[in-house]
C-alpha cells in the first residue's frame, strides 16, 4: 500500500499547526465565498493568490484549495435558504431544498447538503488517493465524441426538468440554448448574435445569468407576493431524523459515484452533474412523486455530486496538470508560481508536497461538517428575517457579484435583464431549470459535436463507433422515451415539479 | 533550486514597511513624489491561470518586491481580452494602470480581424518581456519521429490527418498552418480540430483524439516531461533549457517557421516619458536577474528584453508576418 505510506507521512506535514491554520483559513473563507452570490471560487482564489509571494508553497496551496472545496458546502447555504445558488452547481439544489426551506425544514436541508457534501466529498477523496494516476489516463481516453454523448444524455433531464408543461420546458431550454449561442463561433470564430458590440461577443456570462435568474427574479417575486420572510412556519428540528438519513444513504453513494466519474473529466463541468445527479435519484427513488416539492434526497444528491466532483478534479490537475474548471485554473497557476509544475512527474518529484495537500483535504472536509452544523441554528434562523431587510441585502450581493466575474457593469446589465426574464418566466409557469441545464450543456455540446465531425473529415461516423459514445447516446435517448411514456402515464407526477 | 521555493519571504512586507517609513520622513512637505506613488494595477484580458496571466504575476512580483510598492495583477477577461485593452487604453495614463500586452491583443489579433475596437497605436509601449516558444508535439506512442515524418505522413494522407488547435486564431492556428504550408502539405483536406484553450487541445492529443499539434511551451511542458506526449521541434533560435534533446525548427529541416507567442506590457496613450523608462529599466534589470529568470523558467518562459522603441518594431513587424498568414489560413475577419 504505498499510497497509503505516502498519505500517512502527508497527514504528518498536514497536522502542523502552521498547516491546520491554514486548512481553517481556507475553509472558512471558502464557506463565505460560497454563501455570497455571483462571488465564487475563482475569484476567491484569485483574490488571495497574491499571498503566495510570502507564504511557503504548501500552506499556500492547502490554503487555496481549501477555498475551492469549501465554496461548494457554502453554496448550497442561500440555495436553500432564498433559492439563490451561490455557486453553479448549487443551481439544481434550490429545487428541493427552496421548498423545505418554506415548509420550515431548512434545518435538516441545511444538514443534510453538509452531511451528504461531506461524506461524497471524502469518498471522493479515498478516489483521489487510491487511483489518481491511473484514473488520469482513462480520462484522457474520453474524447470529443464522448463528451457529445455524455450531452445528449444530459440533456435527457430537461425533460423531466419540465414540469407541469412538457412544452414550457422545452420553450425554456430552447431559450436557454439561445442564450448560450451569442458570442464567437468556437470552431470557425463567426461572431452570432453579437450586435457589433465587443461585450456580447465575449459571450453572455453564466455568473451574471444565474444571479439575475434566481436572486432578481425570486426579489422581484418576493416583493410582489409581499412577503414578510422566506418562511413563517415555525423552525423545527434542525438536524435530521435517523429515517432522513437512512433515506438519504442511497442517494449519497450514488451521487458520490456519479459526481467522482464525471468529474474527472476535465471537459465536464460539475454544473451539469449535479442536474444528472439528481435525475437518476429522481428515477430510482422509492418517494419519487416528493421531488420539486422538498424531497430531502433532493438536496443530498445534487450536493453529493459537487462535491464528488470538487474532490475527482485534482485528479487530472494534479496528474495532468489540465484544470477542469476556471477555479482550478486559477489554482494551477498557484502552483506554478511555486514551480510546482503539476503532471505526471508531480506525484514523483515532490511526494511531499501533493501528499500533505491531499491529506489537508480529508482534515478541510472534517473542518468543514464540523463548522457547517452548528451554523445550520443559525442559517435557519435567516429565513425569519423580515424580507424588508433580506431583499436590499439580496439585491447588493447579486450586483457585487455579477459585476466581480468580469469586473465590467456590463455584466450587472445582463443580471438585471436576466433577473426581469426570470419572473416573467415564473408568473407565466416557465421552469428555468431547463434553461440553466441548455446554457450550461449547449456550449460543451456544440464543441463537442463539431469537434467530432473534424476528427472524421466531417462524418459523424464516430458517434457510432466509439462504443462508449454510441452507449451513451443510446442511453440518453432510452431515458427520454422514458421519462415521456411516464409523463404520458402518470401526468399527476409532474404538476407541480420545475 | 528548491530552497528558495520553498523559503517563506518576509522581505518584501518588511519591504513595504520600511519604504512607506521612510518616505513619510523624507518626503512629507514635498509636493512631487517619485512615480510609483501608489498601488499599481497591471490588468489581463484572460482569465487566472493562462499564458498572459503567469506572466503578468511574474512581473508584478518583481515590480512589488523591487519598488516596495504593491503592484498587483487584475483579471478582466471577455471578448478575447478586447474588453480589458479598450478599458486601459481609456485609463488615466499616470502609470498606475498597466497592462499585460501580448500577441492576442496586438499583432495576431490586428492581422486575423480587420474591425478591432481600437488601434495599435493607441497602446504606449513599454518593454517586450516575455517569449513562450512554439513546440510541435505528437502522442507519446506516434509513429512520428521526427517533423519530417509527419510531414511525409500529412502529405501522403491528407484526408485522415488530424491536428489540435487550442483556438481559432490562437498562435497554433499560425504555427500549424504555417508548417503545413511549408511541408506542401494539401492543408483544406486536413481535419483540423478547434479546442477552447492551449490544455484540452492537448489532452485530446495526448489521449490520441488527434495526432499533431503546435503549442506554447508553457502549455505543452508538463505533459511532454510526463511522456504522455512527445516533442518534435521547438521554433526558437535555440533548444530550450527543459529539452535539451529537441531540435530546432531549423535543426529538424523547416528554417522558415517563425510562429512566436509572447507578452509584454503597455499602458494607455500619452503615459509619461518617466514612468516608461522607470519601468522599462526595471524590466531590463529583470531580464539579467538570475533569479527572475529562474523563475521565469519554471514557468516555461524565455525572457527577451525589448525597450519600448525596440517593442514597438517588433509588433510591426509581427504584423507584417501574421497579416498574409492569416489571409491564406481563411481566418481573417
Amino acid at each position: 500500500m504505498d499510497a497509503l505510506n505516502h498519505l500517512l507521512a502527508g497527514f504528518g506535514e498536514a497536522l502542523t499547526w502552521q498547516n491546520l491554520l491554514f486548512a481553517l483559513f481556507g475553509t472558512v473563507l471558502g464557506t463565505l465565498v460560497g454563501v455570497l452570490p455571483g462571488v465564487g471560487p475563482t475569484s476567491g482564489i484569485a483574490i488571495l493568490l497574491p499571498l503566495t509571494a510570502f507564504l511557503p508553497p504548501t500552506p499556500a496551496i492547502i490554503m487555496l484549495a481549501a477555498i475551492y472545496y469549501g465554496a461548494m458546502y457554502g453554496g448550497s447555504t442561500t440555495a436553500i435558504l432564498v433559492n439563490i445558488p451561490g455557486e453553479v452547481a448549487s443551481v439544481v439544489t434550490t429545487l428541493d431544498g427552496y421548498q423545505m426551506a418554506r415548509q420550515g425544514r431548512a434545518g435538516p436541508a441545511l444538514a443534510i447538503a453538509a452531511i451528504s457534501s461531506f461524506v461524497a466529498g471524502t469518498l471522493g477523496l479515498v478516489g483521489l488517493t487510491f487511483f489518481a494516476p491511473a484514473l488520469a489516463d482513462l480520462a484522457l481516453r474520453v474524447g470529443p465524441p464522448e463528451y457529445f454523448g455524455l450531452v445528449v444524455l444530459a440533456f435527457s433531464v430537461v425533460v423531466s426538468l419540465s414540469g407541469a408543461s412538457l412544452l414550457k420546458g422545452l420553450a425554456a431550454g430552447a431559450l436557454g440554448i439561445l442564450v448560450a449561442l451569442v458570442g464567437l463561433d468556437p470552431q470557425s470564430g463567426v461572431r452570432r448574435f453579437s450586435l457589433g458590440t465587443a461585450e456580447l461577443l465575449g459571450g453572455i456570462d453564466f455568473i451574471a445569468v444565474i444571479v439575475g435568474l434566481f436572486a432578481i427574479a425570486e426579489v422581484l417575486l418576493a416583493v410582489e407576493r409581499r412577503a414578510a420572510a422566506v418562511s413563517l412556519a415555525p423552525i423545527g428540528r434542525l438536524m435530521p431524523s435517523w429515517a432522513d438519513i437512512k433515506r438519504c444513504t442511497g442517494a449519497m453513494l450514488r451521487s458520490t459515484g456519479i459526481g467522482f466519474a464525471l468529474g474527472m473529466l476535465p471537459g465536464c463541468t460539475p454544473g451539469a452533474i449535479s442536474f444528472v445527479a439528481y435525475d437518476v435519484e429522481r428515477r430510482v427513488s422509492p418517494s419519487r412523486a416528493q421531488f420539486g416539492q422538498g424531497a430531502i434526497e433532493g438536496v443530498a444528491a445534487p450536493e453529493g455530486a459537487n462535491n464528488a466532483t470538487t474532490s475527482a478534479g485534482f485528479v487530472p490537475l494534479l496528474a495532468l496538470g489540465l484544470p477542469s474548471t476556471p477555479a482550478l485554473a486559477v489554482l494551477l497557476s498557484g502552483l506554478q508560481i511555486y514551480g510546482l509544475q503539476p503532471g505526471p512527474l508531480l506525484f514523483e518529484k515532490q511526494p511531499a508536497f501533493v501528499w500533505a495537500v491531499i491529506a489537508s483535504m480529508y482534515i478541510g472536509n472534517v473542518m468543514l461538517l464540523v463548522l457547517n452544523l452548528p451554523l445550520v441554528g443559525l442559517w435557519a434562523r435567516l429565513v425569519h428575517v423580515p424580507y424588508a431587510v433580506m431583499g436590499p441585502m439580496i439585491l447588493v450581493f447579486s450586483v457585487v457579484g455579477a459585476f466581480s466575474v468580469r469586473n465590467t457593469l456590463f455584466d450587472v446589465g445582463v443580471a438585471v435583464a436576466f433577473g426581469v426574464i426570470g419572473y416573467v418566466m415564473t408568473r407565466l409557469g416557465y421552469p428555468t431549470a431547463p434553461m440553466v441545464l441548455a446554457l450550461i450543456l449547449t456550449p460543451l455540446g456544440e464543441s463537442a459535436l463539431r469537434q467530432t465531425l473534424s476528427m472524421a473529415g466531417g462524418s459523424p461516423v464516430l458517434l457510432a463507433t466509439r462504443p462508449l459514445a454510441a452507449l451513451f447516446i443510446v442511453i440518453g435517448v432510452a431515458l427520454t422515451a422514458w421519462s415521456l411514456v411516464a409523463r404520458r402515464k402518470r401526468p399527476e407526477a409532474f404538476e407541480s415539479t420545475g | 533550486m528548491m530552497r528558495s521555493v520553498f523559503r517563506p519571504r518576509v522581505a518584501p512586507v518588511a519591504a513595504v514597511v520600511a519604504a512607506l517609513v521612510f518616505q513619510m520622513m523624507l518626503l512629507a512637505p514635498a509636493s512631487a513624489q517619485e512615480y510609483p506613488t501608489r498601488q499599481i494595477e497591471i490588468v489581463v484580458g484572460f482569465a487566472p491561470g493562462g499564458g498572459a496571466d503567469v506572466a503578468a504575476r511574474l512581473i508584478s512580483g518583481y515590480a512589488s518586491k523591487k519598488w516596495g510598492k504593491p503592484v498587483t495583477v487584475v483579471n478582466q477577461p471577455g471578448a478575447s481580452g478586447m474588453t480589458a485593452t479598450r478599458q486601459v487604453i481609456n485609463a488615466r495614463p499616470d502609470g498606475h494602470t498597466l497592462f499585460l500586452d501580448v500577441h492576442a491583443v496586438s499583432s495576431m489579433l490586428f492581422a486575423s480581424q480587420s474591425d478591432v475596437p481600437y488601434r495599435m497605436e493607441d497602446k504606449t509601449p513599454i518593454a517586450l518581456v516575455t517569449f513562450d516558444p512554439v513546440i510541435y508535439t505528437v502522442k507519446a506512442d506516434s509513429p512520428w519521429k521526427t517533423l519530417k515524418e509527419v510531414a511525409e505522413a500529412a502529405k501522403a494522407n491528407p484526408k485522415s490527418f488530424r491536428y489540435g488547435l487550442g483556438g481559432v486564431a490562437a498562435v497554433a492556428a499560425f504555427s500549424v498552418s504555417q508548417f503545413l504550408h511549408a511541408a506542401g502539405v494539401p492543408v483544406p483536406e486536413t481535419n483540423k480540430v478547434v479546442f477552447a484553450g492551449g490544455a484540452p487541445a492537448l489532452a485530446a492529443l495526448a489521449g490520441g483524439h488527434v495526432d499533431f499539434a503546435g503549442q506554447q511551451w508553457s502549455e505543452a511542458a508538463p505533459l511532454i516531461l510526463g511522456k504522455k506526449i512527445r516533442a518534435l521541434a521547438v521554433v526558437h533560435p535555440t533548444r530550450l533549457p527543459t529539452f535539451p534533446d529537441v531540435p530546432t525548427a531549423k535543426e529538424a529541416g523547416f528554417p522558415e517557421l517563425n510562429v512566436v507567442g509572447w507578452q509584454g506590457l503597455s499602458g494607455p496613450p500619452k503615459l509619461p516619458a518617466n514612468v516608461v523608462a522607470k519601468w522599462s529599466a526595471l524590466l531590463e534589470a529583470a531580464s539579467k536577474d538570475p533569479e527572475f529568470l529562474q523563475q521565469a523558467e519554471k514557468v516555461y518562459k524565455v525572457i527577451v528584453h525589448k525597450g519600448p522603441e525596440a517593442f514597438w518594431q517588433f509588433q510591426q513587424e509581427e504584423l507584417k508576418k501574421y497579416l498574409p498568414m492569416a489571409t491564406q489560413i481563411g481566418i481573417r475577419k
